[in-house]
C-alpha cells in the first residue's frame, strides 16, 4: 500500500498542478501564446504565504491576496501582449513578451526573498510552512482547502462557460478569435477577464503549495516543467485534457517516484525529470495527448 | 597587467557568447526553429568536461583507484596539476578528446530530442527544449557523482604546462575557436544551405513542395547546433576552471543570449555579432560595478534580470528587427561574390 | 448522363498512357465528406481541367493528390507508384508538383532566391559539401541560367531583386507557376494560375503551358474558374461539385451541356 502521507502528497500536489495545467492551457488557447511566466505568477504568491505566518497570521489569509495578485500581474501582461500582437509581433516576439514579465517577476521575487531575511534575520531561500497548518479530522487542512478550492474552481468555470453569457461569449473566442470579434464581441475585454481570472487562480494555487511543501525561488522554474508536461499530455489545446494530465503527472511524479526510489533510493531527488521524461515519450508515442485519445475512440 | 586581464576575460566571455549566439541565430533567424533551451546542449557540454577529462587524466597516470575525482577533488587535483603542468601533449590530447566526446554526445542527443520536439508547434517546441535543459540542469544539481551537484567541482586545466600564461592559454584556445566557428556559420549561412534554411522559415509547406525534407534537415541542423552549443559549453567550463551545473540558468544561458540576437539583428550573423558584443561588456562593466551597491539590503545581481528584461521589451516595441536587420544579397553580388560569376 | 461522359475519357486514356490516376478517394473533415469517391485520370502529355463551384472541393483534391492530405479512403497513383501515403516532398521527387491557390512564397527572400531554392539536388543544400564551393558551384549556376529562363516566361524579370512578401497579388500568382517551372517536373497540378493576372498576361501564360506540354511531354491538372480564358487550352474537363464528380468530357462536350451551367450558378 502506499503510506498515507505520500498519498496526501499525491493528492495536494495534484489538486495544485491540475489546477495550475488547467489555467496554462486555457491563456494558450485564448491568445495561441504559451504563457512563460505562467509559472512564476503563481508562485510568486508563495512569499504572501510566507509574509502572513511571519506576521503569525493564518497562512489561509494569503488565499485571497494571492489571487489579487496573481490576477493582477497576468492582467497587465495581457495588455503587453495584446498590445504587441495588435502591431502584428511575431509569436517568437509574443513569448519574448511573457519572458519579460517571468524575469521582472522572479528578481522582484529573490529582492523580496533577500529583503524578507535582512528584515526577520532569517534564511528566506527555502522554507516550508506545514507547521502553521491546522487539522481537520486529524488530516492536515491544506488537503481539503486545496482539494474544495481545486473542485470549485473548476465546476464555477465549467458553469459559467455553458451557462453565463461571458461563457458563451469567451467560448466563442477561443473557438474563433477572428469570428468572434466579427460578430460583435468584444473580444479585448473578454480576454482581459479570462487572463484576470486564469491569474488569479494560478496565484490562489501557489499560494497554498508551501503550506505542505517546501519552496524556494526557484520552484516557479521546476514546478513549469511539470505544468508543461501536464498539458502535452492533455493535448495542448484541451482544458480539461490538461486538468486531467495534471493529476496524471502529479501522481507519477509522486506515487511513482516513490516506488521506485524503495529500489532506487536516488530517484527521489529527480521527482521533477519524471514529467519530462514521460512528456516526452508521450509526445513520441501519442503526440495529441489525452485529447486525441478520447477523439479516437468516440470514433470508434 | 590588470588592464590586459579585464580584456583577456571579456574576449573570451565574448567568444562564449558569440558561438552561443551563433547557433541561436543559426536555428531561429535561418531555420526558424524556436529554441529557448539553448543551455541544455550548454549544460552537456560542462557535465562532460567536469566527468570527463580528470578522470582520464586520473587513469593515465595511474593513481591511486581509491580516489575519487569528485569525492576527493581538490587532493586529485594538486596531483593532476604537477603531473599535467610538465605533459602537453596528454593535456591537449584530453583537451581534444573531451572536445570530441561532447561533439557526438550532443549531435546524438540533438538529433533524439529531434523526434519528440518537432512533433510540437513551434511556441511548444520552445518549451520542450527551455524544460529539457531545466531538467538537466536539475540533474546535474541532484548528482553528486556527475559534476560535484550543487557545490560544482574544480576541473583540469589543459594549459597549466604554460605556467603563469594558463588563462591565456586557454583564453587564446577559445578565441581561436570561436573564429573558426565563425567563419564555419558564415560558410553555411552563405551557400544554397543558407537559403534552403530560410525557405523553411518561410513556409514550411511551401518547401516540403519543392521538394525539400523539411523536417529532416531541421533534425540535421538542430543536432548540428547542439553540437556548437556543447563545444561552447566545454569552452566555457575550461575557462572558469570549474563547474557548478546550477550556475547554467536559463536567464544567463538563454534568454541573454536571445536577447543578443535581437537587439542584434535576427537573422544577420554581423548583427548578432556586434549584439553579443555590445552587451556581454555591458555585462562585464556591471559585474564591476556593482561592488559600490553594498549598502542595499538585497542582493545586487537581482537587477540583472530586470536590467535584461527591460531591454527586450524596449527593443520588441520599438525595434523589433534589431540594430542591423535582415538583408538578402543582390542577385548581381551573388552571383560576382558567390559564384565567381559576371553576367 | 455520367456514362455517357466517361466513355469519351476512356477512349482518351486508350490513346495515351495515363499519368495520373485517382481511384476512389475520399476525404473527410470530421463529418463532412469534403471528397467522396472521386475518380479520374489524366495521361501523360495532357493537359486537364478541373472545374467547380466555390467550395466543391477542388483544392481538397489537389492536397489528397499533392501529399498534403492523406485521403481516408482510395487510392493515388502517379507514373504507375502509389503515391496515397507518401510525404510532400516524395511526391515532389517523383516529379509531380504543385501550386497554391493562396500564393505560398517565401516572404523575406527576394524573388531571385525564392526562384533559386527550387534547384533539385544541390550538393550546396547539403551540410558537409556546402563548405565546399567548388563542390557545388556547377549546379548553382545551372539553377541560375534556368532562374533567368523562368523569369523571362514569367515577366518577372526587374522584379528579381525584389522581396516576394512585396509582390503584388497577380504577380505572386506568376512567381508561384515560376517555381514550379524551376522544378522540370512530369505533371503539374495547378490551383488557378491565372487569377487576378491580366487577360494578356494569362493567354500568354497559357500558350507557354501549351509549348511546354509540346517540348516535354509535360501533363497538367489546372484549377480554374475563368472558363473564357482557359477552355481553348485544355484536352479534357472534370466538373466536381459537392465534393463529386458531376461529369467529364472534351471541352466541346462540356460547353454543351447547358445543366452545368446551373450547378455553377447555384
Ligand atoms: N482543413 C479543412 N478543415 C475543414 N474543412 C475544410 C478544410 N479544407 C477544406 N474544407 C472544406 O471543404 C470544402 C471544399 O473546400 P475546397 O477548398 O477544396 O474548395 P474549392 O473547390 O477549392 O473552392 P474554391 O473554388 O473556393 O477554391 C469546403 O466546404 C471547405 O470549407
Ligand atoms: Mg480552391
Amino acid at each position: 500500500m502506499v503510506p498515507s502521507p505520500i498519498l496526501l502528497t499525491a493528492l495536494v500536489y495534484s489538486f495544485i498542478l491540475s489546477l495550475l495545467a488547467m489555467g496554462f492551457t486555457l491563456q494558450y488557447i485564448t491568445l495561441s501564446v504559451p504563457n512563460l511566466a505562467y509559472a512564476t505568477i503563481a508562485f510568486a504568491s508563495t512569499y504572501l504565504t510566507l509574509t502572513f505566518s511571519l506576521m503569525n497570521l493564518s497562512p489561509y489569509v494569503a488565499m485571497p491576496f494571492g489571487f489579487l495578485l496573481g490576477g493582477a500581474i497576468s492582467f497587465m501582461l495581457y495588455k503587453f501582449v495584446a498590445f504587441l500582437r495588435n502591431r502584428g509581433t511575431s509569436i517568437v516576439g509574443l513569448m519574448m513578451a511573457t519572458i519579460v514579465f517571468d524575469l521582472i517577476i522572479y528578481a522582484s521575487m529573490n529582492i523580496y526573498a533577500d529583503y524578507l531575511a535582512y528584515v526577520f534575520k532569517l534564511y528566506a531561500g527555502s522554507f516550508s510552512l506545514s507547521e502553521f497548518d491546522f487539522e481537520i479530522f486529524s488530516f492536515p487542512a491544506v488537503l481539503f482547502i486545496s482539494g474544495l478550492t481545486s473542485v470549485g474552481l473548476v465546476a464555477f468555470f465549467t458553469l459559467m462557460l455553458v451557462k453565463t453569457k461571458f461563457g458563451v461569449a469567451m467560448r466563442a473566442v477561443m473557438e474563433n478569435f477572428n469570428l468572434a470579434s466579427v460578430h460583435g464581441i468584444n473580444t479585448e475585454r473578454i480576454l482581459s477577464i479570462a487572463w484576470f481570472f486564469v491569474g488569479g487562480t494560478a496565484g490562489l494555487s501557489g499560494s497554498l503549495y508551501p503550506i505542505w511543501f517546501a519552496m524556494d525561488p526557484w520552484v516557479g522554474a521546476r514546478m513549469f516543467i511539470s505544468i508543461f508536461a501536464a498539458c502535452v499530455i492533455g493535448g495542448l489545446r484541451s482544458i480539461y485534457g490538461s486538468l486531467l494530465g495534471g493529476f496524471i503527472i502529479a501522481f507519477s511524479e509522486v506515487v511513482v517516484t516513490y516506488f521506485l526510489s524503495l529500489y532506487f533510493p536516488w530517484i527521489w531527488a529527480y521527482r521533477a525529470v519524471t514529467s519530462m521524461v514521460i512528456a516526452a515519450f508521450a509526445l513520441v508515442e501519442m503526440p495529441s495527448g489525452i485529447a486525441g485519445l478520447i477523439e479516437k475512440l468516440r470514433r470508434g | 597587467m590588470f588592464l590586459i586581464d579585464l580584456i583577456m576575460d571579456i574576449i573570451a566571455f565574448f567568444c562564449i557568447y558569440a558561438i552561443i549566439t551563433l547557433s541561436l541565430n543559426f536555428q531561429q533567424g535561418y531555420t526558424g526553429i524556436f529554441n529557448l533551451g539553448l543551455y541544455f546542449p550548454i549544460i552537456v557540454g560542462a557535465i562532460i568536461t567536469a566527468y570527463l577529462p580528470g578522470r582520464l587524466a586520473m587513469v593515465i597516470y595511474g593513481l591511486d583507484p581509491k580516489l575519487d575525482f569528485s569525492a576527493n577533488n581538490a587532493l586529485v587535483l594538486s596531483i593532476l596539476r604537477s603531473k599535467l603542468s610538465s605533459d602537453p601533449v596528454t593535456s591537449i590530447a584530453l583537451l581534444t578528446l573531451t572536445l570530441a566526446a561532447v561533439a557526438i554526445v550532443c549531435y546524438i542527443i540533438g538529433f533524439l530530442s529531434s523526434y519528440p520536439a518537432l512533433k510540437l508547434p513551434a511556441d511548444y517546441l520552445a518549451l520542450f527544449m527551455l524544460c529539457a535543459g531545466e531538467s538537466l540542469r536539475v540533474i546535474g544539481m541532484q548528482t553528486d557523482w556527475l559534476a560535484g551537484g550543487v557545490m560544482g567541482i574544480t576541473i583540469v586545466n589543459p594549459f597549466w604546462w604554460l605556467g603563469g600564461y594558463s588563462y591565456y592559454g586557454m583564453a587564446s584556445f577559445t578565441i581561436i575557436s570561436t573564429i573558426l566557428i565563425a567563419l564555419l556559420y558564415h560558410r553555411l549561412c552563405e551557400s544554397p544551405l543558407g537559403r534552403l534554411l530560410k525557405s523553411i522559415r518561410e513556409n514550411e509547406l511551401t518547401a516540403e513542395s519543392v521538394g525539400k525534407d523539411v523536417n529532416g534537415v531541421k533534425r540535421k541542423t538542430l543536432a548540428f547546433s547542439f553540437t556548437i552549443l556543447g563545444l561552447a559549453g566545454v569552452l566555457h567550463a575550461f575557462l572558469m576552471g570549474a563547474v557548478v551545473v546550477g550556475g547554467y540558468t536559463r536567464v544567463d544561458f538563454s534568454f541573454w543570449p536571445w536577447l543578443m540576437m535581437i537587439i542584434g539583428g535576427t537573422g544577420n550573423n554581423i548583427g548578432v555579432f556586434l549584439g553579443t558584443f555590445s552587451l556581454v561588456i555591458m555585462r562585464r562593466i556591471m559585474i564591476v560595478g556593482k561592488h559600490y551597491f553594498w549598502f542595499l539590503p538585497f542582493n545586487v545581481v537581482w537587477f540583472e534580470p530586470i536590467l535584461l528584461a527591460i531591454m527586450l521589451m524596449v527593443t520588441l516595441v520599438f525595434r523589433p528587427e534589431g540594430i542591423l536587420p535582415e538583408r538578402s544579397p543582390k542577385i548581381r553580388d551573388y552571383l560576382r561574390k558567390v559564384l565567381k560569376l559576371e553576367s | 448522363m455520367v456514362s455517357q461522359t466517361l466513355s469519351a475519357g476512356q477512349n482518351l486514356e486508350l490513346e495515351k498512357r495515363p499519368l495520373l490516376t485517382v481511384k476512389n478517394v475520399s476525404k473527410r473533415f470530421g463529418s463532412f465528406y469534403a471528397l467522396q469517391n472521386i475518380s479520374l485520370t489524366v495521361p501523360e502529355k495532357t493537359i486537364a481541367l478541373l472545374i467547380g463551384p466555390n467550395g466543391s472541393g477542388k483544392t481538397t483534391l489537389i492536397n489528397c493528390i499533392s501529399g498534403v492530405y492523406w485521403p481516408d479512403e482510395g487510392q493515388i497513383l502517379f507514373d504507375g507508384k502509389d503515391i496515397t501515403e507518401m510525404h510532400v516532398h516524395d511526391i515532389v521527387k517523383l516529379g509531380l508538383v504543385r501550386s497554391f491557390q493562396v500564393p505560398a512564397p517565401f516572404k523575406k527572400m527576394t524573388v531571385a532566391e525564392n526562384l533559386l531554392v527550387c534547384g533539385q539536388d544541390n550538393p550546396g543544400e547539403n551540410f558537409v559539401s556546402s563548405l565546399n564551393r567548388s563542390r557545388w558551384r556547377a549546379s548553382e549556376k545551372e539553377s541560375v541560367d534556368k532562374m533567368f529562363k523562368v523569369l523571362k516566361t514569367v515577366g518577372l524579370e526587374d522584379k528579381v531583386d525584389t522581396l516576394a512578401g512585396e509582390l503584388s497579388g497577380g504577380q505572386l500568382k506568376l512567381l508561384e507557376l515560376g517555381r514550379l517551372l524551376m522544378l522540370n517536373p512530369k505533371m503539374m497540378l495547378l490551383d488557378e494560375p491565372i487569377g487576378g493576372v491580366n487577360p494578356v498576361l494569362a493567354n500568354s501564360i497559357l500558350s507557354h503551358i501549351i509549348n511546354i506540354r509540346n517540348e516535354f511531354g509535360t501533363s497538367f491538372l489546372i484549377v480554374e474558374h475563368r472558363l473564357d480564358i482557359v477552355m481553348k487550352y485544355v484536352d479534357y474537363v472534370y466538373v466536381l461539385s459537392k465534393g463529386n464528380l458531376i461529369a467529364s468530357g472534351t471541352p466541346s462536350e462540356i460547353v454543351e451541356r447547358r445543366e452545368l451551367y446551373d450547378v455553377y450558378l447555384a
